[in-house]
């Protein structure tokens, strides 16, 4: 269906090339995955195979892309295209166009020259299969990262395109969202649409890929059966991230075993509630002084918002959140951020310095702490981006930029950490290297709280796993949520 | 969170209407809010907007705009004040006790009222958009753009501009949350929104040019420039918009009796 010979790819304005002597075959009916760190030229590569490189992109091609043994350059252009492939970019917002979920996916199918009454049956179908029957009258900016990335694809996959060109369509979907995103690929793969994907999540569409391809550096490192490139151990290292070796570290063992340490945060009785709509009810819960704790759940599930209590940003509507002591309520969001240090999902919400080091500075100015040039470069030598301190922070690849917001935090040593999911978008290198700071930074003695959908890192890294369920913890146990 | 300007899902009055009626709603109240300057006339407008907005249940989304335009108008009668004086002096902006710079920059009659008559055509201007946009989703506006001819760029510029209203909104406050995060504390006030300037706008104009580009591809793919569409779901003019297309003539023809008769 699709056929990249000799593919390189410079974006303009840049010398360094974004894709590097790219041969690739699509075949009808099969399903091809590709993963790599960020930055490898996954997303360049994605537009590349869709034509959007050739009809909306400046810069320097080299080879052809053919589609159905037609030059995709010869096509009139992305309307033209857009009939025989559908894309799902990895920014699930900017593809919200519209102000109801409903309004967002039947606009799509009004534009495609069906008749109503199919577009009443497929809208109704996608709406059943997708789970968003719910949310059909919901503004999409107000949806959480998950229901977004559903509306965005179901959006996509209503369309009944043959090929299906899907960037990480299910980063930010949690465990249950995304076994049924694979049952719908994997249903659509058997009626003969071709699939392009790029994942992270090999374990779960592992049944379904038919060829696996690594990128590292705008390069194909490997490519081939599953099977094939599992077998050299350093594609197996960035296709699957492994922390099983935390659980077997010693000093693990002994953070899982030993007794209930002073507690750093106490919640008691908490409810919150979004204008009229519940979003926690009933939270009690204590977390000690060194503790790694991972919290879990469905999309929705109240866990940001929980976690948004620890420093202040939300107030309890009922009920009281301590840390250190102190009541939320009574204390500033700037005097809790010395004991509480909160990294956010996208590390873009962050970034507005010139530099990587000036960017780590921001924090400690704030806090009026005193810090001169080692003070930085230790922080950076923590997550490892020692080698970028003078660069600007939004050139650095989508995992540098997690490990800077990371160090952006640390650099003010609070006491407690919390992370909302740290590892989303990144390749199983990547992962491990936050894994690894995080649990650095436990070890010296501060506690890790941190919201993941991975169930390998709340198993192998956490001390203890609290489970989410529509506001409320439904467990609460030491690891193993499997 | 409410978002600004954008639709609510809810029934009432306004929702049951036709775009192209809402339209003409728009157009009578604005051009007779920009052709007056009778205070009187100008603050009965305002108030049958606020009274059609509490009959078709969105009152208390209009009044949500209520701060914005209050502070609007402070600034808009402080500017009148010190570029327009006229009329009769009613005192000095600066107190006359203050020693050196007292007595300066004169209160007249003719600036305060030609700034209230500023402050009450924004009012209706806003208000009578907000009624619209708020009551009106984003499709059907297409659609009624597009059956008025308007040509499809304009119509896809005027979408997007609705559509970042609301992301620009909540992402701010994203971004805002993130700094507070890591102990940045502004203050409040004038000097606390310079100093947000560069850790809040930086990421929020950054991360907009990135979204804008990913925006654009996705309106070209699913096909919006194409004009090939299906009509589904849409509008038809029924018995209530004919009605109130009749009353909005009534009142624009009561409007210009009342300018010819020099009563307004």
């Amino acid at each position: 269906m699709i056929e990249l010979e000799n593919v390189s790819y410079t974006y303009p304005h840049t010398v360094q090339k974004a894709l590097h002597q790219i041969s690739l075959s699509l075949p009808k009916g099969k399903c091809i995955m590709v993963t790599g760190p960020s930055g490898a030229g996954k997303t360049t590569l994605c537009l590349a195979a869709a034509g959007i490189l050739y009809h909306e992109y400046g810069g320097k091609k080299e080879g052809r892309v053919n589609l159905e043994g037609k030059d995709i350059a010869g096509f009139a252009g992305l309307s033209e295209l857009a009939k025989k492939i559908g894309i799902v970019f990895d920014d699930a917002e900017a593809q919200m166009i519209f102000t109801t979920v409903e309004e967002e996916i039947l606009s799509a199918l009004e534009h495609r020259g069906l008749d109503a009454r199919e577009i009443e049956e497929r809208y109704a179908s996608i709406m059943t299969t997708a789970y968003l029957a719910e949310l059909q009258n919901r503004s999409p900016h107000n949806l959480s990262g998950g229901q977004k990335q559903r509306v965005a694809l179901a959006a996509t996959l209503a369309l009944g395109n043959d090929i299906l060109i899907l960037d990480e369509p299910t980063s930010e979907l949690d465990e249950h969202a995304t076994t049924r995103i694979v049952e719908i690929l994997h249903a659509l793969k058997t009626q003969g649409k071709t699939i392009l994907l790029i994942e992270h999540k090999f374990r779960h569409f592992v049944k379904m890929v038919d060829i696996l391809v690594v990128m590292e550096n705008g390069k194909i490192s490997a490519a081939g059966t599953p099977d094939e490139v599992l077998r050299n151990e350093q594609m197996r290292k960035i296709v699957t991230a492994d922390f099983s070796d935390f659980r077997a570290d010693p000093a693990h063992q002994m953070n899982i075993q030993k007794k209930p340490q002073e507690p750093v945060i106490s919640v008691r009785d908490l409810s919150f509630t979004y204008g009229e709509i519940p979003a926690l009810g009933s939270i009690n819960l204590t977390i000690g002084s060194g503790e790694f704790l991972a919290i879990v759940g469905e999309n929705g599930s109240g866990k940001t918002t929980l976690v948004k209590h620890f420093n202040g940003l939300l107030l309890p509507t009922n009920g009281d959140v301590f840390v250190k002591g102190i009541n939320t309520k009574t204390c500033s969001i700037a005097d809790l951020a010395r004991h509480v240090g909160l990294v956010f999902q996208n590390p873009d919400h962050m970034f507005f310095a010139d530099t990587v080091g000036e960017e780590v500075a921001f924090g400690l100015h704030n806090m009026g702490m005193t810090y001169d040039t080692d003070t930085i470069n230790r922080t950076l030598n923590e997550v490892g981006l020692l080698h970028t301190k003078a660069l600007y922070p939004r050139w650095l690849s989508r995992g540098e930029r997690q490990r800077l917001a990371i160090a952006c935090v640390i650099a003010m040593r609070p006491e407690i950490l919390v992370l909302d999911e740290p590892t989303t978008g990144l390749d199983g290198n990547e992962a491990r290297l936050v894994m690894d700071t995080l649990k650095n930074f436990q070890l010296k003695g501060h506690t890790v709280v941190i919201i993941t959908h991975n169930h390998d890192i709340a198993d192998y890294c956490a001390d203890r796993v609290i489970r989410m369920e529509k506001g409320r913890i439904i467990s609460d146990s030491n690891g193993m949520v499997n | 969170m409410a978002e600004i300007l954008a639709y609510v899902h809810k029934k009432g009055l306004f929702h049951n209407l036709h775009p192209f009626t809402k339209i003409l709603f728009i157009l009578l109240f604005g051009t007779m809010a920009i052709l007056s300057t009778n205070i009187v006339f100008l603050s009965v407008l305002i108030v049958v907007i606020l009274f059609l907005a509490y009959c078709a249940n969105l009152g208390p989304e209009v009044m949500q705009q209520f701060r914005l335009i209050v502070i609007m108008s402070v600034v808009l009668i402080g500017i009148t004040i010190i570029t327009m004086p006229g009329g009769e002096n009613l005192g000095y902006l600066i107190p006359a006790i203050i020693p050196v710079i007292g007595g300066n920059i004169q209160v007249t009659t003719g600036a305060i009222d030609f700034g209230i008559v500023l402050t009450l055509r924004f009012m209706i201007l806003i208000c009578a958009f907000q009624l619209f946009v708020i009551s009106t989703q984003p499709r059907d506006i297409v659609h009624t753009m597009e059956r008025m001819r308007i040509p499809i760029d304009y119509t896809l510029m005027f979408l997007i501009a609705l559509r970042f209203i609301p992301t620009l909104q909540i992402e701010g406050k994203r971004i805002h949350e993130a700094q507070l995060a890591r102990g940045f504390n502004p203050g409040s006030g004038f000097i606390g929104k310079i100093k947000s300037v560069a850790p809040i706008v930086i990421p929020l104009v950054s991360n907009a040019l990135a979204r804008a580009n990913v925006l654009g591809l996705t309106i070209d793919i699913r096909g919006y420039r194409t004009q090939i569409r299906t009509r589904l779901r849409e509008f038809s003019f029924k018995k209530r918009d004919y009605f109130t297309v009749g009353l909005l003539v009534i009142a624009g023809c009561g409007y210009i009796f009342l300018i010819i008769h020099q009563i307004i």
